[in-house]
């Protein structure tokens, strides 16, 4: 058997206690297109960055071309031939090709670049990939496709082993597309691992030889890509065939429609949507990291300015001006984003609570002890394991600063809550919390819909299901008993246009 | 048990640095001065110290509030000296003194929000927009009188900083009256709260439903008005206005701030700090005049002041890498 190039055993990972890899392997053989699939949060980046040496792995073992890779720092494992090209480029913008190629090997004589030389030099590696413009050429000047050709450049000209493509073809068109295949079959030639991550079904079949699935961090099996189908990938991803309780929902009231949204256009992201909330209903948002349902909340609440369509709150038009109007009307969104978006980190609990609120703690002068007691309320309410009211929001768990997320907006007394990603990175424990939470929100008359990559989740707690792709509504499905997670998924990667 | 506990948490070991820090200077001071056979201690060098500090102290609430925001402000020294100027202009043109003060604090409201709606609105950089503004503003000031100083103020005008109540110099009261009220809209009004949200992160501001450039722009007026209250205060104290006034008193009024304990970062810091902060700069200027230390000297100190002073605050942070 041939010797593999690449091979990670036992790889275990976690944050703050909660494990995302499991015991994860994966083999890549020379010349060999590995594909690495999964379900958003199934591991696959996470994978990735301990191979790039982002993240230092707990347990495990990796070896490259035979000799076990112990280093932690990412600067020594590029120099040991692995090189990882992210969807967000790292290019410097702002200077040449050559320059970028060159960066940190610069070709120099006592410390003075040889320009001539050096551009030489980013010339052979450019002709290599069939890159035809001028070395000298800013990158910020360059189309997404000629930036992702420089990257890979870049790493070849590196003497890469193994070349990691997370998402190459992301955002480029099909004519792009079919010239990156062509030179990723011409580093297959030259004896080059790639391990390749994508989403698109149909192109996994065409550039692929095997393929590695995970699920939850955890391996599931690799599979030869040309003995196998989009069903089969499709299943294994998604795995338990197991049924899971589904939470009744007694508390819907099918003839008032609380949120009305419709028509909704934003940028190009997001193509005439509409949806339709009723009073106490629990409504899925399902679909892949970028199909637009963050966008498509930002623009209910107003957060994103949308390009047309409009959004109706009990029947009354919402102007989505700011975040303001939508928070007085009741209607508010809980960030995916704790740390960026949701919270704020250096300052303490009860501030963090109090922020969206502040109008019920006195005008013009805040009740400071009102704030202390309702965060005090809410950190018994919610079981936040917390030092104090006074903790600053770092110093938290991340499922305890979700905790806060909803406190400070259970607060506002909404009549719909947008939750996003409410259980992203939390434990199975805290999840049930929340569901708990969410629960009673509309055991209470509220309405939510609740956007969550995991489908276990969705089916749980949702009524209905709305399936976005590349920001447009592709399906509409009442959660029965005969709904699988086969048929979301089926929806949120290809729109449903093949197959059913 | 349990009160003591919560008590020894809210107790702020950062600000006792700094506490420790102004009495450390007070004491060493206090020795220096002895063992030269001089009195440090006075009350007339305390009302001095005071005083002299009051202007760096009032423009220094500005320059922290604006800090707390996440940005910068360096026009508020411009301000200063454009305001003694402008004033004189006015009131050798027969403009009655208190009208005068008050088109003062309109413009330095008016160069306020150009800052911040430049800032906040245009996306242009905090440090960039002030930079051009402080150039702006300085070059009018010298424009409007050929680069020439002004005389012969109103005795009115005088009389604003130099009575006193009770034995105190008035213009004590009025920076602590400043500062109380600052202090107090901080921590126990809207507005307050939702500064410091802007400067701890703006997203989840946006995302809590505040009108975060609204905001934003407002910190810069009240720094302009604030920085044309402290021009007031100079201008009365001298009775006479120089087009080169209050130059680097942006620098002096950051100082004050950092050595305060205010983060630049934005979102955190107590602006109570900033007049102990704007009390040592004072203390360290009066301290070496009175022991006749060059004034080259004074500046080499005050720098390395400031860097200990941000150097021991960062000691916690230090720790926790």
């Amino acid at each position: 058997m041939e010797k593999c190039i690449l091979e990670m055993s036992g790889i275990c990972k976690s944050f703050f206690g909660v494990q995302i890899l499991k015991d994860v392997e994966l083999q890549v053989m020379p010349g060999e297109v590995h594909v690495l699939l999964g379900e958003n949060g199934a591991g696959k980046s996470t994978l990735i960055k301990v191979l790039s040496g982002a993240y230092r792995k707990e347990e495990g073992c990796i070896v490259l071309d035979g000799e076990e890779l112990c280093c932690d720092c990412p600067k020594e494992i590029i120099g040991k031939g692995i090189s990882v090209i992210y969807q967000e480029f790292n290019l410097n913008p702002y200077v040449s090709i050559y320059e970028n190629i060159l960066m940190g090997k610069e070709i120099a004589n006592k410390g003075i670049i040889n320009t001539a030389k050096s551009i030489e030099f980013a010339k052979k590696y450019l002709d290599l990939i069939g890159l035809d413009v001028d070395p000298c050429t800013l990158v910020s000047e360059l189309s997404v496709a000629q930036k992702q050709m420089v990257e890979i450049a870049k790493a070849i000209s590196c003497d890469v082993k193994l070349l990691v493509l997370d998402e190459p073809t992301a955002a480029i068109t099909d004519k792009e597309t079919e010239k990156l295949f062509e030179i990723i079959r011409n580093l297959k030639k030259k004896g080059i691992g790639i391990i390749y991550i994508s989403h698109r079904m149909s192109e996994l079949f065409e550039i692929g030889d095997r393929c590695t699935v995970l699920r939850d961090g955890e391996y599931v099996t690799t599979v030869d890509l040309d003995k196998t189908d989009v069903d089969e990938l499709t299943k294994l991803m998604v795995g338990r065939n197991v049924s899971f309780e589904r939470v009744e929902n007694n508390y819907i009231d099918d003839s008032t429609k609380v949120l009305e949204v419709k028509n909704v256009d934003y940028k190009d992201i997001l193509k005439d949507v509409s949806i339709e909330l009723k009073k106490g209903e629990i409504l899925g948002l399902s679909g892949l990291v970028g199909a637009g349902r963050t966008e498509l909340a930002k623009c209910i609440v107003g957060a994103y300015k949308k390009t047309n369509g409009e959004v109706y709150l009990n029947g009354e038009k919402l102007k989505g001006k700011d975040v303001k109007e939508s928070i007085d009307k009741g209607i508010v969104y809980l960030s995916e984003d704790r740390k960026d978006e949701g919270l704020i980190l250096i300052h303490t609990l009860t501030d963090n609570i109090a922020l969206p609120n502040l109008e019920k703690f006195g005008n013009p002068v805040l009740d400071i002890n009102k704030m202390v007691e309702v965060s005090k309320d809410y950190i018994s309410k919610l079981k936040i394991k917390t030092s104090s009211h006074l903790a600053e929001m770092k110093n938290l768990s991340g499922g305890n600063q979700q905790k806060v997320v909803i406190a400070k907006w259970l607060h506002s007394d909404a009549s719909v809550y947008i939750f996003d990603e409410p259980t992203r990175g939390i434990d199975v424990g805290a999840r049930d919390e929340i569901y708990n939470i969410m629960l009673d929100l509309v055991k209470n008359g509220a309405s939510i819909l609740m956007i969550s990559s995991d489908l276990v989740e969705i089916q749980k707690m949702c009524n209905r299901i709305v399936v976005l792709k590349d920001g447009r509504v592709t399906a509409n499905l009442q959660n029965t008993d005969d709904l699988t997670q086969e048929k979301i998924l089926h929806y949120a990667l290809t729109g449903g246009e093949q197959g059913e | 048990m349990n009160s003591i506990k919560e008590k020894l948490k809210k107790f702020d070991v950062k600000s006792l640095t700094l506490y420790i820090g102004a009495v450390l200077i007070l004491i060493i001071f206090t020795v220096i001065c002895s063992i030269n056979g001089k009195d440090f201690l006075t009350t007339s060098n305390i009302q001095n110290i005071i005083s002299q500090s009051a202007v760096i102290a009032v423009i220094g609430i500005g320059a922290s509030l604006v800090i707390i925001t996440g940005g910068i402000d360096l026009s508020v020294g411009s301000v200063v000296g454009f305001v003694g100027i402008f004033a004189g202009v006015l009131v050798k043109a027969g403009v009655p003194l208190f009208a005068t003060l008050l088109i003062c604090l309109a413009v330095g409201a008016l160069v306020g929000a150009i800052n911040g709606a430049l800032v906040s609105y245009g996306k242009v950089p905090a440090f960039i927009v002030t930079l051009g503004t402080m150039q702006i503003v300085r070059g009018l000031t010298k424009v409007l009188t050929d680069g020439r100083p002004i005389a012969g103020f109103p005795e009115s005008l005088a009389k604003i900083t130099q009575t006193e109540i009770l034995g105190i110099p008035v213009v004590i009261l009025y920076v602590f009256a400043l500062y109380a009220l600052v202090m107090f809209t901080l921590k126990k009004t809207k507005f307050g709260r939702r500064i410091y949200a802007i400067g701890g992160n703006p997203n989840a501001a946006k995302l809590s439903g505040i009108k975060v450039q609204k905001i934003e722009t407002l910190t810069y007026v009240i720094a302009g008005i604030f920085s044309v209250i402290g021009g007031i205060i100079l201008l009365s104290r001298l009775s006479y206005a120089d087009p080169n006034a209050g130059s680097s008193y942006e620098l002096d009024a950051i100082a004050a701030t950092v050595i305060g304990g205010i983060a630049m970062s934005g979102g955190k810091g107590k602006i109570g700090n900033t007049l102990v902060g704007a009390l040592i700069l004072g203390m360290l200027k009066c301290g070496l005049q009175i022991l006749n230390v060059a004034v080259y000297y004074q500046t080499i100190i005050t720098g390395l002041v400031i860097i200990v002073a941000v150097y021991l605050d960062k000691a916690k942070e230090r720790k926790a890498e």
